[in-house]
């Protein structure tokens, strides 16, 4: 059932999943005690359309936002919430430490090292929602 | 005859005058230029202070409940960050790029050393510290405090904080901003070098200068 509705899924996704493509996607292994957590990745556009990336879900997150940082000329930073990151077309955007990431927040399970967390990001293309499923490592 | 020799005379003391007005000109720039090309480039990887002013000798409690002064660790190298313990990007990347600098320090450096991370976050407690420092290392000390001392703790080093609103729907769940200044404070008590966040990447090179506050030989690199 769960391999039916597994492909069922891929399939509504993969309108535009084949000209999407992420690479060297991680999540940061973090103390036990912690509330949330960063996912770090490339996503790599290579449609003729900008991709955006809405969020995205996983079993052991209440909440996964776009989160970008910003720095003030005083070393002072931070972060802010973001509706997307945008993707452009034929192009590529780089989540990284200590930049843009995706927050798993509410971990209900904080992911220890060493283990894959399943996870879905939410797209959108052309006013079009989707979806890509990763299969993310924790280091 | 006599007329066109005098015009010899002063044509050539004028041409005299010329060389000299060039070569007083001249000779002191090239001698600048020629010290700037030469001046030793600084040791330092970080941005240096030459002028050793006091670090804040502050009075905090660290993560297992002791209260700590900075003169505490007098005859130790001290890196010293602020930060918060929700904080899911900055400070992991701070603190994960300090344990790979303390992990290059040969063991006599290491016994030397000490990595403080001062909370920022009201919220943070000796025990939520305890879970989350010495995950990094376990030789790390979160430090923590009132939140007047932390402030003024804070203000001393040139650091700064604010709230700001929460990623997430739960509003108590917010983030702060926060200075990711890292410094690094000599065995007598004395700011020395300070760190940008994007420099501590350069784990090696932090390593190093660690050492040479240390006053111990920087070791060469292993072709």
């Amino acid at each position: 059932m769960n391999r039916i509705l597994c492909a069922l899924f891929l399939s509504s996704g993969l309108n535009f999943a084949g000209d999407l493509k992420i690479v060297d996607a991680w999540i940061r292994a973090v103390p036990l005690s912690s509330k949330a957590t960063a996912a770090f990745m490339t996503i790599v556009n290579k449609s003729d359309t900008p991709v955006l990336i809405t969020g995205g879900s996983c079993q052991l997150a209440g909440e996964i936002k776009p989160m970008i940082t910003t720095k003030q000329d005083d070393g002072v930073m931070g972060m802010a919430l973001v509706k997307s990151f945008a993707v452009p077309a034929k192009g590529k955007r780089v989540l990284e430490p200590g930049g843009d990431h995706l927050m798993l927040m509410k971990l209900s399970e904080v992911p220890r090292a060493g283990s894959i967390v399943p996870l879905v990001l939410t797209t959108e293309a052309g006013g079009k929602p989707g979806s890509i499923r990763l299969d993310v490592p924790v280091r | 005859m006599a007329r066109h020799r005098q015009r010899d005379v002063r044509a050539r003391r004028i041409g005299l005058i010329l060389f000299a007005g060039c070569a007083a000109v001249a000779i002191p720039m090239l001698a600048i230029l020629f010290l700037i090309a030469n001046k030793p480039s600084s040791p330092w990887f970080g941005q240096y202070d030459p002028d050793a002013h006091p670090a804040y000798n502050f009075s905090l409690t660290d993560h297992n409940g002791n209260a700590v002064r900075l003169q505490d660790f007098r005859g130790q190298a001290v890196l010293l960050c602020f930060g918060f313990t929700r904080c899911p990007n900055i400070c992991p990347t701070t603190l994960g790029n300090l344990a790979a600098v303390y992990r290059k320090l040969p063991p006599a450096a290491q016994e030397r050393t000490k990595v403080v991370f001062v909370s920022v976050d009201e919220r943070d407690s000796p025990e939520s510290l305890k879970e989350y420092v010495p995950f990094f290392n376990e030789r790390f000390l979160g430090l923590t405090g009132p939140p007047a001392d932390i402030a003024t703790t804070a203000r001393a080093y040139g650091a700064f904080f604010r709230k700001a609103p929460a990623a997430g729907s739960d509003k108590d769940d917010y983030l702060i901003d926060h200075s990711t200044y890292t410094h690094l404070i000599d065995p007598e008590g004395n700011l020395r070098v300070l760190y940008r966040f994007e420099q501590l990447p350069e784990t090696d090179k932090i390593a190093e200068d660690v050492q040479r506050v240390l006053g111990m030989p920087v070791a060469e690199k292993q072709p």
